[in-house]
């Protein structure tokens, strides 16, 4: 294969410098500039390198839909295979059979990542482009708080306590929300897109105008910022979607548990099971509702699809606000 | 636009504090009503997958509880999985609640910490039925310093290792298990197996066992001998035992008795898969028609050890009063109720009469679908045991086995000898990582010990194995001391 793989990238070769030949050095000259352009061998190197480094990342998630396909005997038996004797469905009628709870999740899930994502971004932004602006006297001290915090936490228990006892939230929709609103990080990344990409003379030709503040903020910055704000917005719907930890700690209500806690949760007890056998042999009609891999592996499937799916649409703003943090000025 | 955003945002601040202001006055309220006469709520947290009926039954829990003692209960289930991280987060923070359940190492650490209450005034008073009711083993092998600080289950106290048998291929090949008392005795139907049946892996993964006591696990080099010496604590990976149990794993590894990932498998073996000859567990009375129940075929076991009281198996479940507790006599007087009243002992774990459960005329009962879609608790972490109502399925006489398997059981050398492990905190740690290293590859007989057990063994010299237990026996003997 290789062998014949260079006897073809050859024959392009010799055919290139043919047609450089022919066409004189104006085409050289052109060619060279083109980034675009490399040497055939190197780019064949390049692809295969790349193709199998995009296998390498998709790979996994093929595995785990053929996995979710497998009988649960086949599994035990014969440990993951990728071409499994049996095939079923089972794990998928046995998500069906828990719909209630699964729904129930969906809609939660749903509705922390779109409201989270919404005040996330609204306190974010406002907390960035106030640090940003030149005006504001405290702007410091401020940014210091922020930044503070990213390099000391108050730690778990601290965290918990404010969560459950100053503010009340145990078990309310908030407490899966409101700890991940706030994010140090992506403020900082906001307050440098802002001192970027908006610069202070528009504001000012704004203020002459007699546009007031919040004006200013949401007819001029926000548009301005579209691409910044696309990617935290981004950022916050993972973080909302993948959070399976606020769960654990602050939700005792099953029908408060988001999908992937109640992933997590699938995943912990099957844990405890292994490490608890003398428990779970005695106590079997209790594991005996704790779905097996092959479920855990459909419902893996089900939970990531929709965030796999919408990907795509953000990528362009998520490629261009990938670069800002890096450029300082 | 504009304002559309902004009302959107002010709106959904305005009812993230509003909620978070109205739950935080409930919080307030229902603390006051526990002093003025009215019933005081005991919060009670245990283990377990949040079911459907819990508000339901406790409802009739409830109604019960306001006649009986004027206070009801809010019982909160943690999952499975969640449990370990969740209830140490819970503790730690000094969250108010009544009663939480425990276990093992959590119990014996919280109570060191002062995380839970000293019962033993509590049990003199309130719980007065309940200290009679419970099996007195259990009270003194659950002692920290001479103090109780928790309920125990009243079920077996005793534990027994055991060799299971896939009886199906006993029967086959007429193979006389009765005489199995060791590893060694397992080899001739190993080999059998290993010969004629090509789909069963002969032995189930599991850890080669070794007759001990041990101070922290089977894994942490500190064990008191049950028979002999025992007065002293050893190393037993040094003994000769150690050394000829493990060459035998290590015969059967490399004939393949084993699957070759033993080592590093998490593979638990479900009972309802056939695919195993010989495996290892814990047993109690009648275990064997409760796990071919479980597995749909039938299994039979034969013991390795005499029934022995050890630490591990009197903690294995116990319901410990919250130093934060703001009522702790009230939260005696359910435990109490919940350990002697079989009314209640059987509603909350069976639920409701008619609605999860159904009584036969003998007194028997008989699961509806309810009960295991609705409310299926887990017996064991609940409460005694012996008041339970029986299923038409069991023996007649279960709890009475129980009761003797439990008074036929010798206690282990450190029956109620709780390690403070502060003075030694770095040398285990270090003793812990070696271990965790070491012992699944010996254990399973995937290495040669020949080899490996000498480096083990210099390794845990290195760090510092003989301060730890020098330190395991001075503690140890000054706790003898005080016993006599």
């Amino acid at each position: 294969m290789p062998k014949k793989l260079q006897t073809q990238s050859s024959i392009a070769l010799s055919q290139s410098t043919n047609d450089m030949k022919g066409a004189g050095v104006k085409i050289l000259r052109k060619k060279y500039r083109d980034p675009q352009h490399l040497h055939p061998v190197v780019n064949t190197i390049i692809s295969v390198l790349l193709g199998i480094l995009a296998i390498m990342c998709i790979f996994p998630f093929f595995y785990v839909i053929i996995i979710s396909f497998t009988s649960e005997e086949s599994i035990v038996r014969n440990g993951f295979q990728l071409f499994p004797k049996d095939w079923s469905i089972d794990a998928y009628h046995y998500l069906w059979g828990m719909k209630a709870q699964f729904f129930r999740s969906y809609g939660v899930t749903i509705f922390i990542t779109i409201v989270g994502t919404i005040i996330s971004v609204f306190m974010i932004t406002f907390y960035a482009y106030a640090i940003s602006r030149p005006q504001f006297k405290y702007r410091r001290f401020f940014t210091f708080l922020a930044f503070f915090t990213m390099l000391f936490s108050g730690g778990l228990v601290p965290t918990y306590i404010v969560v459950t006892q100053f503010l009340g939230l145990k078990n309310t929709i908030w407490a899966l929300i409101l700890p991940l609103a706030m994010n140090a990080f992506y403020i900082i990344i906001m307050r440098t897109f802002f001192l970027k990409s908006v610069s202070e003379s528009i504001l000012e030709s704004a203020r002459i105008d007699g546009a007031s503040e919040w004006r200013i903020f949401f007819q001029i910055i926000f548009p301005l910022s579209l691409p910044g704000i696309a990617t935290i917005a981004l950022f916050s719907t993972l973080g909302y979607w993948n959070d399976w930890f606020t769960a654990l700690l602050y939700i005792d209500e099953p029908n408060l548990v988001p999908l992937q806690s109640l992933l997590m949760k699938i995943e912990a007890n099957l844990e405890f099971m292994r490490q608890n056998m003398d428990v779970a042999i005695m106590q079997s009609s209790l594991f005996d509702t704790i779905p097996q891999e092959s479920a855990k592996m459909a419902m893996v499937v089900i939970a990531t699809l929709p965030i796999a799916v919408s990907y795509p649409f953000f990528q362009k703003y998520f490629i261009s606000g990938l670069t800002i943090g890096g450029v300082k000025e | 636009m504009k304002k559309r955003l902004m009302l959107l945002l002010v709106l959904v601040l305005t009812i993230g504090t509003i909620l978070s202001a109205c739950s935080g006055k409930e919080n307030a309220s229902s603390e006051k009503e526990g002093k003025d006469g009215q019933p005081y709520e005991i919060k009670w947290y245990t283990i377990g997958t949040p079911q459907k009926d819990t508000a339901k039954v406790f409802e009739e829990v409830n109604k019960y509880l306001k006649e009986e003692i004027n206070a009801t209960v809010k019982m909160t289930q943690i999952d499975w999985g969640d449990w370990a991280q969740k209830s140490q987060v819970m503790i730690n923070s000094g969250e108010p609640f009544d009663i939480i359940f425990t276990n093992g190492t959590d119990y014996v650490q919280n109570s060191q910490k002062g995380a839970f209450l000293a019962i033993d005034e509590l049990l003199n008073k309130e719980g007065k039925d309940l200290k009679e009711a419970i099996d007195p083993a259990l009270l003194e092998g659950i002692k920290i310093d001479g103090k109780v600080y928790g309920v125990p289950t009243n079920k077996e106290a005793a534990r027994q290792t055991v060799y299971t048998f896939n009886k199906g291929l006993v029967d086959k090949y007429n193979f006389d298990i009765s005489k199995v008392q060791r590893l060694e005795d397992l080899e001739p139907m190993l080999k059998v197996i290993k010969e004629n049946e090509p789909s069963i892996t002969p032995m189930a993964t599991f850890k080669a066992y070794l007759p001990y006591d041990y101070v922290f696990n089977n894994e942490m080099p500190f064990a008191f001998p049950i028979d002999g010496d025992r007065e002293h604590v050893i190393n037993q990976f040094e003994s000769d035992l150690a050394m000829q149990t493990y060459k035998t794993m290590h015969n059967y590894y490399k004939a393949g008795y084993l699957k070759e990932d033993a080592a590093t498998s998490k593979d638990s073996w479900p009972m309802d898969v056939e695919n195993w000859f010989v495996r290892m567990g814990d047993s109690q009375p009648y275990a064997d028609s409760l796990w071919s129940r479980a597995a749909k075929y039938d299994v039979v076991s034969v013991p390795a050890e005499e029934p022995t009281t050890f630490n591990d198996s009197v903690s294995g479940s116990i319901q410990a009063i919250s130093a934060t507790s703001k009522n702790p006599e009230k939260a005696m007087e359910f435990l109490n109720l919940l350990n002697t009243d079989p009314y209640l002992r059987n509603l909350v774990d069976k639920g409701i009469e008619g609605v999860h459960y159904e009584k036969n005329e003998d007194g028997t009962i008989k699961d509806l679908p309810a009960r295991i879609e609705r409310y299926n608790l887990p017996t064991y972490s609940l409460g005694n045991h012996f008041i339970l109502n029986l299923y038409e399925n069991d023996p007649k006489d279960k709890w009475e086995k129980f009761k003797e398997f439990n008074e036929s059981a010798k206690p282990a050398p450190t029956l109620g000898f709780h390690f403070n492990s502060d003075p030694v905190r770095s040398e285990l740690a270090s003793i812990t990582n070696i271990s965790k290293e070491f012992y699944p590859a010996l254990a399973t007989g995937s290495v040669d010990p020949e080899e490996y057990l000498p480096k083990y063994n210099k390794k845990l010299e290195e760090a510092g194995i003989e301060k730890v237990l020098k330190e395991i026996q001075k503690q140890f003997d000054e706790w003898k001391s005080k016993q006599k």
